[in-house]
């Protein structure tokens, strides 16, 4: 009886605590095992500050939703909606500086899965595709 | 990149901020930023003449082709 009522509680603490971005470490924490990940990084030939803006209007115009951003450390947060795959992901994205230009760190971390079915490389191959997309003016 | 953005010197030359010329154009600032390093991917033909109508030139003027060097 107690491990139901466990589970149950943890299922509620993480979805009240998902959108804060104090939580990243928690959900992306690899040993966090309720939460499966998936983490992927892409070199761009454009400066991190620029992708830092073309990232957050690719996703104002997506449909995953924008939750935070911090310009100070070049770090985006966002959230995938829930399906019937799944009870949605939080997706971390970080920018460092490369010799030309930028490298984009992703990090998508479903909310309370072992397994995520796909969803998270999905959410990676999404985002990429609608960067590259964009990239047509 | 053989293909070089002259957007900026077209920019200079009309005395026109890339703030104004995104307004006039329909095209957010940060697309035509990465326009004008020559980082996109492609340019479509009626963006290149929204531009060439807003800056009053011709498409030779924002683009120029230079041959790589071997």
């Amino acid at each position: 009886m107690l491990l139901p009522i466990s589970l149950l509680a943890l299922f509620i603490f993480n979805l009240l605590v998902r959108k804060s971005v104090h939580f990243k470490a928690y959900f992306t924490s690899p040993y966090n095992i309720f939460t499966s990940k998936v983490r992927s990084e892409i070199s761009f030939s454009i400066s991190n500050e620029l992708m830092f803006d073309k990232v957050i209007e690719v996703l104002s115009e997506s449909q995953f939703t924008l939750v935070n951003e911090n310009r100070e450390n070049l770090s985006l947060f966002a959230t995938a909606k829930i399906s019937w795959l799944s009870w949605g992901e939080n997706l971390y994205i970080h920018f460092e500086d490369q010799k030309e230009g930028s490298i984009l760190k992703f990090c998508s971390a479903s909310l309370f899965q072992i397994y995520s079915w796909g969803k998270n490389q999905r959410n990676f191959q999404t985002l990429i595709e609608e960067i590259e997309e964009s990239l047509t003016v | 990149m053989a293909i070089i953005v002259n957007l900026d010197i077209m920019l200079a030359k009309r005395k026109m901020k890339l703030k104004d010329l995104s307004e006039a154009v329909g095209v957010s600032t940060v697309n035509l930023s990465i326009l004008k390093q020559s980082k996109v991917k492609a340019i479509r033909f009626s963006t290149l003449n929204s531009i060439c109508e807003v800056l009053d030139c011709q498409p030779g003027d924002i683009l120029e082709y230079v041959a790589n060097e071997i």
